[in-house]
């Protein structure tokens, strides 16, 4: 709650119609704009625009020109084995079944072959067949790690930087830094097979950040669009209609504002209920799926990961500015040679289809795609002695890759130590991945900066270093 | 889950517990006997002394326990904040070759020179950066400079010999075991009196002292009393979940007796609504749903069809005041407890049964019920510890495999135990009949299956239909009036035995028999295991007693929270090392006090919380104290708070005189039929909230839980997800909320129905009819404006009989159900729903939903 409100004044409250259906058609409450442009970033952009740019969501520039307009984060949740997935370790399937020379447990040694790829010739599992035809667009990170490896705290550390306070979401400080190109849709959207992430809401929120930058969650296991989006459609009025009972709902609240004083998650109602009336047309097209020709959902196949890449696409297309993807299931304790086989197989042919796809629209240069859990695996048997053996939690090491929106395809940065342990060689600390994913969208991480509480807040924290050796 | 009910349907059709019970004599279960046990357990004796034994930090200098709580509560915390970021040697960032993460570190200090000088202020480099005075020095950084009470207290401390009992081998920012076991949550309660205040007539009762105290400290003052409107619509939210009625308010206005507001207090405190409100937030931290969970990879049907008992247990408890310790121990071990003869008390035992089922996994579910027991009673997360030691708290993980032998010494019986019988004797005969009919059918696969035992294909058939008769068995105890009321009940095991530590969680990889016991944090050095039975009653006693440190202290928060928006530690399940410090430490101590010695009685304090001059002060902001506070955590004003889910369409309903006020019973339909059976899944229940078939009317809190599908809209009103426990909700603004109130036919038909309801209907004129669904929406008169708004939306045929055009043929996005396209085998393809179909509105209704849809209506100031 920003405690530097602006009051209304009473004379705003009986604009007429069309004034108000032109404020609130920027997706803005007039009585909010003060309020957000108050802090931050939008201060001095808002004050040197013209009314535009006060709509916080209306396209905004960022500090340098960049590629990267828009990501889609492939969020690979439960930990996937970097060992087994793209940072193959010859020296441990050497020791695998013997104990590794100064360390705890007994190797073992990945059961999958890797093979060199592309022109680059980066070493790719065989688990990946598909993705593998790409890897000169990709770069894959096999430096990554964090601070705690527990499932729940690190998901959403790798999504906010933050352990414990609650933080925005990578998602929401992007939107908060470029707007969005659809003013119909949220800028920032969660697709969920089922139910919430470990740490829920926490993965998309907004936290201090106006609420206009929360991410929407969407459960894609649903069938239809109206499943999805429930009371997508009003049966009782016309759009003429609901637009004039909202135009007297936006009075009203103008008048309950003042009297309260203003407060921002009064605000952010507001703006719910213009976004929610706008998403009425416009997301019912985004996610109908039956509008892609057969071919193209042929491409992305009949799973659960194929059809929310093939809804992400759609989104980013529609000008949706992040779009989380939710792919859980990487917790690989045991039988890692079965199950981890299996979870790749279900993101390999999707993931594969949306670089092609986003390639063949020309939106792959301006969309950074990004795959990888929220911490890594150990070199060492989880279940010693058992014949089907998996991996225990890992936060030194992780691996991720990046492709498109500017990053430097066929390249491999940072190395771990032989055996995959921990990350030894240009370690990117999840505070450095942030600031190199903002600096892909043309950020200087130092500066996206949001003034709350009165300190400047930024996603990365007091720390990050941008790994230019990625970025293209 | 060996849940199987063998009914005695012969002879002269036995009705009721008490035969029930006689009737099975599967085993001899006398309950509510706790038999041949030890007249009352010892309770565990205070944990006593602060500070822990110094010896495992062999270079700490021995502190008086003054000094340890003054760098606990007062260095501690600002260190952690504030500077261990940058300047902590176990992270590896030590900037300006400054370590303040040990004693060794802080005293030696970096480039600058000795952090601290014992007893000297004046050259301690840490107070010179911390003071602001150097330009060139300055920590934190960035203009991020302490509050000068902070200042001072480090002043003091730097004074006082700079005590730290820290070592040098501190692992991390966190410390060692030794030092986390001075965590002030840890500590017994302190008994505090109320502070001297400057402003005494500010003063109602003590809990103004504390908070004017600490209001006073920073030169802020509490706001003035809230107008007698907005404090009754907000006590009534508060405590029962709905709104006051237009009559209730107004004679509230008029009341003007000196206890007027205390008056409807009692009668808030003493309605049936109010345990509605309150057990749903306790339903909220014991992880309550009405199934097992994830059905994906079932053996096992998925309801718990006696859930609903455990359910009412809590609704009861809290309208009954049942005292707070024990409530805590019936929940664990209402059928041990020596001397309890209510049987309905089984029930109770719910809050360890209705977990999820993990696919069976015994150890899994023994977590579930770790988890839940030591999150929502003493807010520590022992659960944590099953594959280490807890990394931020001190809890070993033999702690956690004391419980573990606890709880794998317990069972859910065969059969679970009748508490209540039916009344409807023919009801009764009609379930044991058509129960009768399905247990033979069951037989009868039974019997096919072993005969025709090698046959693979017809073997999975038969599995699959005898899983179906197990579902259509569930669904008959959940809906079958004549069914009778069963506990989800747990029992100890014949052979009660200690569970060894499982390595790295490892149930294979099995380390040393760790004796029954709770939590060593809580114990006395030298206090005996746990004897009798699984231990579950002497945990019950180590829990709900007044020498546990954290019992009184977690329940006293929770119920803050729940008046205030926020509880004095903002993480309700978790005071642990890794919580933020309570905002008013001393209150709450005399809060967890004052609750202990009235006899745990909920009421009490929620009485001693609401007469408060500081629960009844508006919650108009103030621009200039904002600045100082600005998450008002000194209380300076009441907190502006959004309805949940379950009041916002409780009171939708109640305002539409659509509600059922019907308390307890059966779970209830918000969504789909709960009467589905066959293809339809039982988890399909309240996947929406569409009001069709047998739609409930019912209080939001009897709608059926279903686990493994929480309705979406639930999802999207921040309701709190029933995998684990969850004592704060949280808030978001998504339009999925907003298109739910513009949208959907429930709410929709509510404002129809408020427009038709008589004492709109006799309203004269348009102006008194927009004064009628103020005070009946938002319980105040409209004002002259709101008057005019309302009939300027009329337009120029004021008419209240005008009616709105439904969007018939519609556009093509709003036109009837959108379908998408069969994509052979490619995407599924979507069922069309059953519509509903609408009737026009007239203007007054859209009026009326307008007013719904404000946010006058959704906030409580």
């Amino acid at each position: 709650m920003n405690p530097h409100e602006h009051q209304a004044q009473l004379s705003e409250l009986f604009l007429t119609r069309r004034q108000w259906l032109s404020r609130f058609g920027m997706g803005m409450g007039a009585v909010g704009l003060a309020a957000m442009a108050g802090d931050g970033l939008l201060t001095s952009r808002a004050l040197a625009a013209g009314a535009n740019d006060l709509n916080p969501l209306a396209p905004k520039i960022p500090h340098f020109p960049a590629k990267a307009k828009r990501v889609i984060h492939i969020f690979a949740q439960g930990a996937p084995s970097h060992i087994d997935t793209w940072d193959p370790k010859p020296m441990l399937t050497k020791y695998d079944g013997k104990s590794i020379p100064g360390g705890n447990g007994v190797a073992f040694g990945s059961p999958f072959k890797f093979t060199k790829q592309g022109k680059s010739g980066v070493e790719v599992c065989e688990v990946f067949p598909k993705l593998a035809q790409h890897i000169d667009k990709m770069a894959v990170v096999r430096s990554l790690w964090t601070d705690i490896p527990s499932h729940e705290v690190a998901t959403v550390f790798m999504n906010t930087g933050s352990l414990r306070i609650q933080k925005p979401s990578l998602g929401a400080w992007t939107l908060y830094g470029l707007g969005s190109e659809n003013q119909n849709m949220p800028g920032f959207i969660a697709l969920r097979p089922g139910g919430g992430p470990p740490g829920g809401a926490n993965n998309y929120q907004s936290a201090f950040l106006p609420g206009v930058f929360q991410g929407s969650s969407i459960n894609t296991q649903a069938q239809s669009v109206e499943q999805m989006i429930e009371n997508i459609h009003n049966n009782y009025f016309t759009q003429k209609e609901q637009r004039r009972q909202l135009d007297l709902v936006h009075q009203l609240n103008a008048i309950h504002s003042q009297n309260m004083q203003k407060d921002a998650q009064l605000e952010a109602r507001i703006e719910a209920f213009e976004m929610a009336y706008k998403m009425q047309m416009a997301a019912t097209d985004a996610f109908d799926l039956s509008k892609e020709p057969e071919n193209i959902r042929a491409n992305y196949g009949t799973g659960a990961q194929g059809k929310q890449l093939l809804i992400a696409r759609r989104l980013v297309e529609r000008g949706v500015r992040f779009v989380q993807v939710w792919a859980s299931g990487w917790d690989h304790h045991n039988d890692l040679d079965d199950r981890l086989r299996n979870k790749a197989a279900e993101i390999d042919g999707p993931a594969a289809a949306l670089l092609s796809d986003l390639e063949q629209r020309g939106l792959l240069d301006s969309t950074l795609v990004i795959w990888g859990g929220e911490f890594g695996r150990k070199p060492t048997h989880d279940k010693g002695g058992n014949g089907n053996p998996g991996r225990d939690h890992n936060n030194r090491a992780f691996a991720h890759w990046l492709a498109g929106g500017g990053v430097k395809g066929g390249t491999t940065y940072g190395a771990t130590d032989e055996f995959g342990a921990r990350a030894e060689t240009n370690k990117v600390h999840v505070h450095d991945y942030h600031a190199t994913l903002l600096a892909l969208l043309g950020f200087n991480h130092e500066k996206l900066t949001y003034r709350y509480n009165g300190r400047d807040f930024r996603l990365t924290d007091n720390f990050g270093h941008v790994v230019k050796e990625i970025i293209a | 889950m060996k849940r199987a009910f063998l009914l005695v349907a012969a002879a002269g059709l036995i009705l009721g517990v008490a035969s029930a019970a006689d009737a099975k004599k599967k085993k001899p279960t006398p309950a509510p006997a706790p038999a041949a046990k030890p007249a009352t357990p010892t309770p565990t004796p205070p944990t006593a002394k602060a500070p822990a034994a110094p010896t495992a930090a062999a270079a700490a200098p021995t502190l008086t326990a003054e000094q340890t709580a003054f760098f606990e509560n007062k260095i501690r915390p600002i260190l952690n904040a504030q500077c261990l970021k940058c300047h902590s040697a176990a992270e590896g960032k030590v900037k300006g070759g400054l370590a303040l993460d040990t004693r060794e570190g802080t005293l030696k200090g970096g480039d600058s020179g000795p952090g601290v000088v014992p007893g000297n202020p004046e050259k301690s480099v840490l107070i010179k950066a911390i003071r602001y005075t150097d330009a060139n020095l300055q920590m934190p950084p960035k203009g991020e400079k302490l509050s000068d009470q902070q200042i001072t207290d480090f002043v003091n401390w730097v004074k006082m010999g700079a005590p730290d009992p820290r070592s040098a081998n501190a692992k991390g920012k966190y410390a060692s075991a030794t030092e986390r076991k001075v965590w002030w949550a840890f500590q017994p309660i302190k008994k505090m009196e109320p502070p001297q205040v400057a402003n005494p007539s500010a003063v109602a009762n003590p809990v103004d002292n504390f908070i004017l105290a600490k209001l006073e400290e920073k030169n802020l003052k509490p706001s003035a009393p809230a107008d007698r409107r907005v404090l009754i619509r907000r006590v009534y939210f508060d405590l029962i979940g709905l709104p006051p009625s237009p009559e209730e308010v107004e004679a509230f206005v008029n009341d003007k007796s000196a206890d007027a507001y205390a008056k409807i207090v009692d009668k808030l405190l003493a309605s049936p609504h109010y345990g509605e409100r309150w057990g749903r937030h306790w339903l909220d931290v014991a992880r309550y749903s009405d199934t097992i969970g994830d059905p994906a990879k079932r053996a096992e049907t998925p309801a718990y069809p006696f859930a609903w008992t455990y359910r009412d247990y809590v609704i009861k408890s809290f309208n009954d005041d049942k005292p707070y310790d024990v409530f805590v121990r019936e929940q664990i071990a209402a059928d041990r407890i020596p001397g309890n003869k209510d049987r309905t008390t089984l029930a109770a035992l719910g809050f360890l049964t209705v977990g999820d089922h993990f696919n069976g996994n015994k150890n899994d579910i023994i977590n579930d019920r770790i988890d839940v027991t030591t999150k929502a009673f003493n807010g520590v997360t022992v659960a944590c510890a099953r594959c280490h030691d807890h990394m931020f708290d001190p809890i070993p993980t033999k702690d956690y495999y004391a419980l573990h032998g606890i709880f794998a010494s317990t069972e859910v019986p065969r059969e679970l135990p009748v508490i209540t019988g039916t009344q409807d004797k023919t009801k009764y005969q009609e379930y044991v009949r058509e129960r009768a009919a399905l247990e033979k059918e069951q037989s009868d696969i039974a019997a096919q299956l072993k005969a025709k035992g090698g046959a693979k294909n017809n073997k999975k058939e038969l599995q699959k239909e005898n899983l179906a008769l197990k579902a259509k068995l569930d669904r008959l105890d959940l809906v079958h009036p004549g069914a009778p009321i069963r506990a989800m009940a747990v029992e100890d095991i014949e052979k009660p035995h200690d569970s060894p530590v499982f390595i790295r969680g490892e149930p294979d990889n099995k380390g040393d028999l760790v004796p029954r016991r709770y939590l060593e944090i809580f114990r006395s050095p030298n206090a005996p295991s746990f004897k009798y039975g699984s231990g579950r009653l002497e945990l019950a006693y180590a829990i709900g007693n007044k020498s546990n440190p954290l019992t009184s202290r977690v329940m006293v928060n929770r119920v803050w929270q729940h008046h205030f928006g926020e509880g004095f530690v903002l993480t309700p399940d978790d005071f642990g090392t890794m919580s933020t410090p309570p905002s008013h430490p001393e209150l709450l101590e005399y809060l967890s006090t004052y609750f202990m010695d009235n006899g745990w009685s909920v009421k009490k304090l929620h009485k001693l919380i609401l007469l408060s001059n500081t629960y009844q002060q508006a919650s108009t902001d103030n621009p200039r104290f904002a600045q100082i506070d600005p998450f008002n955590r000194l209380l300076w004003r009441q907190n502006v708070r959004r309805l949940e889910f379950e009041p916002l369409r409780d009171s939708i309903l109640a305002m539409a005189g659509a509600l059922d006020r019907t308390v307890g019973g059966r779970p209830v339909n918000l969504g789909e039929s709960p009467t589905a059976v066959g293809k339809e899944k039982v988890g399909k229940m309240g996947a929406s909230l569409k009001p069709m078939g047998t739609y409930s009317n019912r209080r939001t809190v009897y709608g059926y839980v279903d686990r493994a599908h929480v309705a979406e809209v639930m999802n999207h009103f921040d309701f709190a997800g029933p995998e684990m426990p969850n004592g704060r909700r949280y808030t978001t603004t998504v339009p999925q909320q907003a298109l739910f109130l513009m949208n959907n036919p429930l709410v929709i038909e509510q404002a129809r129905r408020i427009v038709d309801r008589p004492e709109f209907k006799k309203m004269e004129d348009d102006e008194r009819r927009v004064e009628y669904l103020y005070n009946l929406l938002y319980q105040r008169p409209p004002t002259q404006q709101e008057i005019q708004l309302g009939l300027d939306f009329f337009g120029d045929a004021p008419a209240s009989g005008k009616t709105t055009s439904l969007p018939m043929p519609a556009p093509a996005v709003a036109a009837a159900p959108v379908k998408i396209a069969a994509a052979k085998g490619k995407f599924p393809v979507p069922q069309a729903a059953p519509r509903f179909t609408p009737r026009p509105l007239t203007a007054w209704a859209e009026y009326a939903h307008a007013l719904i849809l404000a946010n006058e209506f959704t906030f409580v100031n």
